[in-house]
């Protein structure tokens, strides 16, 4: 049995962060070139007792899809197998370089490229300091919004007792992060009665209930890679929280939360 | 606008809403002589009786002649003078409604209607005494504005715009034993303008008249027994609806409630939805009201429970509507 | 002061000129209430070429004596007169009732100048009036107010209303006439509904009646010079009229409270108008 922890860090890597694999591969120059024209169906997997969790994605002309579990295996044209959930998840958290199993080694270009999507993927996830280009700053902005958006609700959905509690009682509402100035990176959250969905973008139906808003892209890195104090950010005005404080401070816990298991904070020791 | 009236200095505890009325209407007449109180033998009980003590000169009390008193007050406003008229709401609006419908809203006319004993809150008197029909008559009445003061104070309000608005005003307050819900004067009344008295995105609340103390109560209750965010609307002017604010509540909370002392057809409910309707834009909706009946008799108190219109019926309403699913595409699938 | 007899032929003269308008409009308009335009057209000769201190170059003048028809259906009555006086262009009348025009069967206050009320509901008229004379108490001011009352209007509860509170308040700056032709639409007033004793009713409503010939000029200016000089109580003028007066074909027929003319019927209308008028110029029913 793989524990409650294993499964909900999975859940992140799988449905928030892998998915970020397409925004990746359309928007960046080098990324878009390796895939320029090509059509091809990649997953990404883990095997499990109850049989496999994936992510695949389908290309077609360059143009990514992403989708949600395994498809058959005549249609694939590359997969990466882990041996376990476990396994998967210490690779993306860095515990392990142990590779997963290539299956489809036939086609070289299709792997090489899929690896550096995954290492650029990766590296900029990774990375302790905001990147110098401000295209790379932006990019980055947008892939946290997506990663805190998705990974909450995925949290939700898994069952994670503090997060699905928190939905279950709240009434039809809408958390969005956004940079003032700059729609096309916001994103969004809506939870209602137990039910959750990110979504990529501006919330246009309404007014969300609360908007964590900075004032810059530099001010957005600043927290989201933790180099600066929220406290600080907050008092200087390049966090503003539209909407009532304490579901500011709440949905902040999430956030932390989402990123825990993102970096494999969630193991202990 | 003239400033500092003295009533805000009145014991506001003290005096009813039809008391301040009264006052209030004292007050203007000492300094407008163009002011002319009429009465049909309900001068004590609409308390425009004070006016008759202070000015009776300019007091007519025609007896038990609503037709006529309207007849006569369009006269005077013909002739320059600016009539108050009072009398129950039931007979205002339906037992001289042609009158009030021909010589003064056809005309154009200055004469200023305080209609008391509005709604239900003259409820053990029974339906013939009721009027939950008076603001659906009155919106449709062309050239008339039409407003529902929510308390003493904000009768007060209306009634000095009211002189200094031209034109034929209907002024529905209740039968003067209403809670006192706004401390000052100044807080900014305006006709036509929504009042907003709590922020919120979750739902909001709309009321006039006596249910928006008890719309207030229950968004505090909403905040701190069940963590929703209740925006409260004071719409005191029914015509002309502040359609900037309705929509606004559309936007930021599309979850809304109307709550009324009257018939849920063609009042404050129906001229919210028709603004709604008209947006385009989708809105979880409910109207709370009187569901097209004749009451029972009884406190209004307990009719405004009984028919849900009190603080545990917008409540309950609030409660359910929140929980309901007003999009055909919802859809809880994470985009990726 | 009582008419001399040049007056009253210059009234009759008057009188003639706009039961003729009165009947052109009525074609112009497709129909109209003309059988009590009328047996009304008398008194509103007297009222806009006597007594009426008015201005038409100034119909707000807020000085003027008020006129508040009270059977406001009679505008195709009515509005001959206001053209005659110069508040409208004769022209409009051509357009009477049409689409569009500021001219209809019942006459509004705010489209048509000289219009002191508009009216249609009936029973509203003296109650409006009873106002206009309160509020120039009131103003300190000395103009009248005239209000006409259709007989059949009388059913109404809201005239009585009114009466009362004329009789109450004292109002004495008021001259009300009941044009008491004893028709209405679904015939004589005394089978609809029964009016009689119709003066001993405003007696006891605290009136003076007058009881007149409505088609007699000397008989209705004395009338009206003894409710101006009256201050004891209200004056009522019952004014005995003809429905359709002047026109044979119409005349006393209650079936001629709205109709409509084609030029057959104007010819035949016009020639017994000026028989009549002939007749009404050399006769002075007062002797």
């Amino acid at each position: 049995m793989v524990c409650k922890e294993e499964i909900f860090a999975n859940k992140i890597f799988l449905n928030s962060v892998l998915p970020l694999l397409k925004v990746l591969a359309e928007e960046r120059g080098e990324l878009k070139k390796s895939f320029k024209n090509k059509t091809a169906v990649i997953q990404i997997s883990a095997k499990d007792l109850e049989g496999k969790v994936a992510t695949h994605f389908d290309i077609k002309d360059g143009v990514w899809t992403v989708g949600k579990g395994t498809v058959e295996n005549s249609n694939l044209d590359l997969e990466l197998e882990f041996s376990s959930i476990v396994q998967l998840n210490d690779f993306f958290t860095g515990k392990t370089k142990k590779l997963p199993k290539i299956k489809g080694l036939r086609n070289i270009g299709l792997l090489a490229g899929a690896l550096k999507a995954l290492m650029a993927m990766s590296k900029l996830l990774g990375a302790s300091s905001p990147p110098k280009k401000e295209e790379e700053k932006e990019l980055l902005v947008k892939m946290y919004f997506y990663l805190l958006s998705s990974g909450i609700s995925q949290l939700n959905k898994a069952g994670h007792p503090d997060i699905s509690n928190w939905t279950k009682k709240s009434p039809d509402r809408v958390f969005a992060w956004a940079v003032t100035g700059k729609p096309e990176l916001s994103a969004y959250l809506r939870v209602k009665a137990g039910n959750s969905k990110a979504g990529r973008g501006e919330y246009k139906r309404s007014k969300p209930f609360f908007t964590m808003r900075f004032d810059t892209v530099d001010s957005a890195l600043g927290i989201l890679l933790q180099i600066d104090d929220m406290i600080d950010a907050t008092i200087n005005e390049r966090i503003i929280m539209e909407g009532a404080p304490e579901y500011g401070a709440q949905i902040g816990e999430y956030m932390v939360l989402v990123g825990s298991y993102a970096k494999g904070e969630y193991k202990k020791g | 606008m003239a400033s500092g009236l003295t009533y805000t200095m009145l014991d506001a505890t003290k005096l009813s809403t039809s008391e301040i009325y009264g006052a209030v209407l004292c007050e203007l007449g000492e300094k407008h002589p163009d002011i002319v109180g009429f009465s049909a033998d309900l001068a004590k009980s609409t308390k425009i009786g004070l006016f008759q003590k202070k000015f009776p000169d300019r007091f007519f009390n025609v007896g038990i002649a609503e037709q006529n008193m309207f007849g006569i007050a369009a006269g005077m406003a013909k002739a320059g003078l600016t009539p108050f008229v009072s009398t129950f709401a039931v007979f205002a609006t339906m037992r001289a409604l042609d009158q009030v419908h021909t010589d003064i809203c056809y005309q154009n006319l200055n004469v200023k209607i305080i209609a008391t004993h509005g709604g239900l809150s003259f409820g053990q008197a029974g339906s013939t005494h009721h009027c939950t029909e008076d603001l659906s008559i009155m919106r449709s009445m062309a050239n008339c504005q039409v407003i529902v003061p929510a308390d003493g104070i904000e009768t007060a309000n209306a009634v000095e715009a009211a002189y200094y608005t031209p034109g034929p005003i209907y002024i529905r307050i209740n039968r003067g034993f209403d809670r006192r819900f706004y401390d000052r004067a100044e807080y900014g009344f305006k006709i036509g303008k929504a009042v907003k008295l709590t922020e919120g995105t979750d739902i909001t609340i709309i009321a006039c008249g006596s249910c928006v103390y008890q719309a207030v109560e229950a968004a505090n209750i909403l905040a701190n027994a069940d963590g929703i965010k209740a925006r409260v609307l004071d719409m005191h002017t029914i015509k002309p609806i502040d359609k900037e604010a309705i929509l606004e509540a559309v936007h930021d909370t599309r979850r809304i409630i109307t709550v009324e002392d009257h018939n849920v057809i063609g009042g404050l409910g129906s001229a919210v939805a028709e603004v709604i309707a008209g947006s385009g834009k989708g809105c979880a909706f409910e109207r709370l009201g009187i569901p097209d009946t004749f009451s029972i008799i009884g406190l209004h108190e307990d009719l405004m429970a009984y028919y849900k219109i009190d603080t545990n019926g917008i409540l309950e309403c609030a409660r359910e509507l929140l929980g309901r699913d007003f999009e055909a595409d919802d859809d809880w699938e994470d985009e990726v | 002061m009582p008419i001399s007899v040049n007056e009253r032929l210059i009234l009759e003269k008057k009188a003639h000129e706009l039961r003729l308008l009165c009947v052109n409009t009525v074609m112009w308009a497709g129909g109209g209430h003309i059988g009590g335009a009328l047996s009304a057209m008398d008194i509103l000769t007297i009222l806009y070429y006597k007594y009426l201190n008015i201005d038409p170059k100034n119909p707000n003048w807020p000085d003027r004596d008020r006129f508040i028809l009270s059977k406001g259906h009679i505008g195709v009555g009515f509005a001959p007169v206001l053209a005659d006086k110069g508040y409208i262009d004769k022209e409009l009348l051509k357009k009477y009732n049409h689409t569009g025009s500021d001219l209809a069967m019942h006459l509004d206050s705010l489209k048509v100048p000289g219009v002191d009320a508009s009216t249609g509901s009936l029973g509203h008229g003296l109650s409006i009036a009873v106002g206009t004379a309160l509020a120039a108490r009131l103003l300190k001011k000395s103009h009248m107010t005239y209000c006409l009352l259709g007989d059949g209007e009388c059913n109404e509860g809201s005239v009585w209303e009114a009466a009362m509170a004329a009789s109450h308040y004292q109002v004495t700056n008021l001259v009300t006439f009941v044009d008491r032709n004893k028709c209405m639409i679904d015939g004589p007033t005394e089978e609809v509904m029964g009016l009689e004793p119709f003066a001993k009713k405003w007696e006891a409503f605290g009136f003076i009646v007058k009881a007149v010939d409505g088609h007699d000029f000397m008989q209705l200016s004395e009338a009206i010079d003894f409710a101006l000089e009256e201050k004891s109580a209200p004056v009522v003028i019952i004014a005995d009229t003809n429905k359709g007066c002047g026109v044979d074909f119409m005349e006393g027929d209650y079936k001629w409270h709205y109709g409509s003319l084609d030029s057959e019927k104007v010819e035949q209308a016009f020639e017994s108008l000026e028989k009549y008028y002939q007749k009404r110029k050399g006769v002075s029913r007062n002797g």
